[in-house]
């Protein structure tokens, strides 16, 4: 029996190693279209150095290369930099150019468009705390650039890839314009990466054409892709379900995606999306009335049901979070309390706190519902579950995102659903929500008026820290901190989904999603 | 003289105009029919509540639960809430809208109408550009506008609906002012020295009243299905039930439950369809010409 069954394992291994080794040995095929949709609708601009969102993030890495890409594993592999080194003292990253990289003017790339760029971001790109320890680029030869910093900044690792550090052409974009309003942004593109620009229609379609003198030889695979931009989540679920579209990311729907996929013909995944790391999850103004009390927020996690959420909102198409970095990230620590859904400890907590039931009501909160899609379920849900240990919710509906970005950016709520991206490294998109210094500086700052000085001092020592595991024993501490002090209640991340044909091969699974270079990915006829 | 062998012809009591026009309702079946769904929809509002006291917003079963399973009749929304509740509680609100906003169009078309017809000149011109001027607004365009710098609340819904649609409640009781003023009794009137207020209310306003009557009936349906436009666009009070907030919740979810749309859908069709049989009713009723037919 034992044997039967050893023998049956092994079979089994066998015959997954052969189906692996089949899928690999497959040879691209070279040549096609492929129709993706492009993420969020019209992109501002087409260039990433001056713009972020994921609107962007997919004709801009396409168009414009980055040092370094990454795998699924969250390893830096190589790219526009062939090698790269960080010194001992974590003070300087030296960067070894492609040397046969071109721009699609047919300009060399060199270590001066690396300056550049980097300059161009630093002071144009939202993200300023990706380069701001960048003191100075030196460029000793024409393929080598070396980044000095302040202090040093591992952070700088991820920031170097996907979509945050395009490199930019000195010769078009240095003429003096402003580079954020710059007319080549959208116009006769002059990128580094391996498609470039035919047409940008807004509203309607970006073309881009495979560049004939990209540096690695028989890449990219494909001729041609077609960013379509389709508004409306149904319209693509339709347009992916007839193969008018090959591929779509960042579906987030649960009823599109639990539909597509029982779809034939169609793949769905949740892979690829841990770099983004976008999160969903109830923001607490910690500066106001009874949540100003730990008490009263500890007891609003234990009334609110993950799980119903998770199952009856999401579909079971997301999972859960239970801390502010995304549960992809090999920093995150799922050992935090997690506040099962515990009435009892609820309302216990809430006497405590001062705030007796009186006639089933113990105070009135007010909750935020958001004008864009996706949130109102599970604001209704809230109301409810809060309802049930007394505290009575009103809600406050915003006709349009900038109406509920106000009332967030100025700290005028109680409560509100909320999704806050990691993009990359804590540094760059988890820090802002809980260092005290960024209270209130608009919408996905610390909007909760957030401030405790152990966590202040963990994210600044994380942030210089070189030692991976000291770094994450840092980010563990933190989020622990977070958790026992709930300024929000993590609920899960957010359930974004590549959907793509059964033609699409080698579709971007990295940490980026759309947001990374599709030189290697190809269609079987 | 008179003749005691030749009966006279008996005589028909005088009837008054209001039990004449009742006669006219009762017999036309299909106004009927309307004005008892409509009284039972009216009975539920009010009543409805208080026999069936589920909070509409309570999760009571699981989601999707479809109807007449674990004893809920209309089945569960996609929290589990009861959609009977739902429905029942929202039938309030939905009326309430739907006559308030048809107060709101009387109220603003009538005074309009009513000082463009009695006085002309000027002020006709006047008031009738600004009804013209909201005519060619785009209705729902400029009520979404109204509720989204104004707050989504029920007054302010109730109002924006109000807004776009007194126009033609304006010109009806403007083209009838113009026809009666002519009138020798409102000359007569006129002669005795009544004061233009009186003229207008008094004098005028009644006479014009059977076609303003039968306009303001329609508005309530008409409100009632603007008010579920604006709520499927998601422009409402989150902290309200309506019918047409249900089926705005609920869209997303057609596909799979189909019930949760197609439910509060019907109340809909079901109480502006009987609205606007009683409407007609009217129409008939008090509009003497056809009274000859």
């Amino acid at each position: 029996m034992m044997n039967g069954m050893k023998s049956f394992l092994a079979a089994a291994a066998v015959s997954a190693l052969s189906l692996s080794a089949a899928t690999a040995q497959e040879t691209p095929q070279s040549g096609g279209t492929l129709v993706v949709v492009v993420p969020g609708g019209t992109p501002r601009v087409l260039n990433p150095a001056v713009q972020s969102g994921v609107a962007t993030g997919l004709p801009g890495t396409q168009l414009f290369a980055s040092p370094l890409r990454y795998d699924a594993d969250w390893t830096p592999q190589p790219y526009l930099a062939k090698s790269w080194e960080v010194a001992e003292d974590g003070l300087s990253v030296t960067l070894h150019l492609q040397e046969n990289a071109t721009f699609h003017d047919g300009e060399p790339i060199t270590s001066e468009d690396v300056a550049f760029s980097v300059d161009v971001i630093k002071e144009y790109h939202p993200f300023k705390s990706m380069f701001a320890p960048v003191t100075s680029v030196d460029t000793p030869d024409e393929h080598t650039a070396v980044l000095n910093l302040a202090h040093p900044h591992p952070a700088l690792m991820l920031a170097m890839s996907g979509q945050l550090m395009a490199i930019i052409p000195k010769h078009i974009y240095g003429d003096g314009q402003d580079p954020k309003n710059h007319p080549r942004n959208n116009e006769d593109v002059v990128g580094s990466g391996p498609f470039k620009l035919v047409e940008f229609k807004p509203g309607e379609h970006i073309i881009l054409e495979r560049y004939e003198g990209y540096w690695e030889e028989g890449l990219p695979y494909l001729d041609r892709i077609v960013g379509r931009i389709i508004l409306d989540s149904s319209a693509r679920a339709i347009a992916l379900q007839n193969g008018e579209v090959h591929m779509s990311t960042f579906e987030n729907e649960p009823t599109v995606v639990s539909r597509l996929m029982q779809a034939e013909g169609v793949n769905v995944t949740s892979q690829g999306y841990g770099g983004i790391g976008p999160i969903d999850w109830l923001a607490m103004n910690t500066t106001r009335g009874p949540l100003q009390d730990v008490k009263v927020r500890q007891a609003i996690a234990y009334a609110v049901d993950k799980n119903f959420i998770l199952k009856a909102v999401m579909r079971g198409t997301a999972t859960e979070a239970k801390t502010g970095v995304h549960p992809d990230s090999p920093l995150y620590n799922p050992d935090v309390p997690a506040y099962e859904v515990d009435l009892d400890k609820a309302n216990a907590l809430l006497d405590e706190a001062g705030y007796p039931m009186d006639g089933g009501k113990r105070f009135a909160l007010t909750m935020e519902l958001p004008g864009f899609p996706g949130y109102k379920a599970q604001t209704e849900y809230v109301r409810n579950a809060l309802g049930k240990v007394g505290i009575e919710v009103t809600l406050r509906a915003h006709p349009d995102f900038p109406s509920w970005a106000k009332a967030m950016g100025t700290m005028d709520f109680d409560m509100s659903m909320d999704s806050v991206y990691n993009w990359g490294d804590p540094v760059i998109g988890v820090n802002r929500t809980y260092m005290s210094d960024n209270i209130g500086k608009g919408v996905w700052s610390n909007t909760q008026g957030y401030a405790n000085a152990r966590v202040d001092a963990l994210l600044a020592e994380a942030a210089q820290e070189q030692d991976a595991d000291k770094r994450k024993a840092l980010y563990a501490e933190f989020q622990e901190i977070v958790a026992e002090d709930v300024p929000i209640y993590f609920i899960n991340a957010v359930p974004m989904h590549t959907i793509y044909s059964d033609k699409v091969q080698n579709p971007p699974m990295g940490i980026w999603a759309s947001s990374s270079p599709m030189d290697k990915v190809w269609l079987k006829e | 003289m008179s003749d005691p062998s030749i009966p006279l012809p008996p005589v028909e009591k005088a009837r008054s105009p209001l039990s004449e026009a009742w006669e006219m309702f009762r017999r036309n079946h299909s106004a009927m029919a309307g004005l008892v769904i409509l009284t039972f929809i009216v009975l539920g509002a009010i009543f409805g509540p208080m026999l069936y006291p589920t909070d509409p917003f309570d999760m009571v079963w699981a989601p999707f639960s479809p109807p007449g399973e674990e004893g809920y009749l209309l089945g569960t929304d996609y929290l589990g809430r009861d959609l009977m509740a739902q429905i029942i509680h929202g039938a309030r609100v939905t009326l309430i809208i739907g006559l308030s906003a048809a107060i709101v169009t009387i109220v603003i078309g009538v005074t309009i109408g009513a000082l463009a017809g009695f006085y002309r000149g000027w002020v006709e011109e006047v008031l009738m550009r600004i009804t013209e001027f909201f005519q060619v607004l785009p209705t729902l365009l400029f009520s979404m506008v109204i509720v989204a710098l104004f707050g989504a609340t029920l007054p302010m819904i109730t109002f924006a609906i109000g807004i776009v649609s007194w126009t033609a409640v304006a010109r009806i009781t403007r083209a009838e002012f113009l026809r009666i003023r002519e009138l020798e009794y409102v000359t007569a009137s006129r002669a005795a020295g009544a004061p233009s207020g009186k003229l207008m209310f008094k004098v005028i306003l009644p006479n014009a009243a059977p076609p303003i009557i039968v306009q303001s009936a329609l508005m309530v349906g008409s409100a009632i299905l603007f008010e579920a436009g604006l709520s499927f666009l998601g422009l409402t009070d989150p902290n309200i039930v309506s019918w047409g907030q249900i089926i705005g919740s609920n869209r997303q979810y057609i596909l799979e439950s189909g019930y949760t749309v197609t439910i509060p859908g019907l109340a809909i069709f079901v109480t502006v369809l009987a609205i606007s049989l009683v409407g007609d009713g009217l129409n008939d009723a008090l509009n003497p010409k056809l009274r000859q037919r």
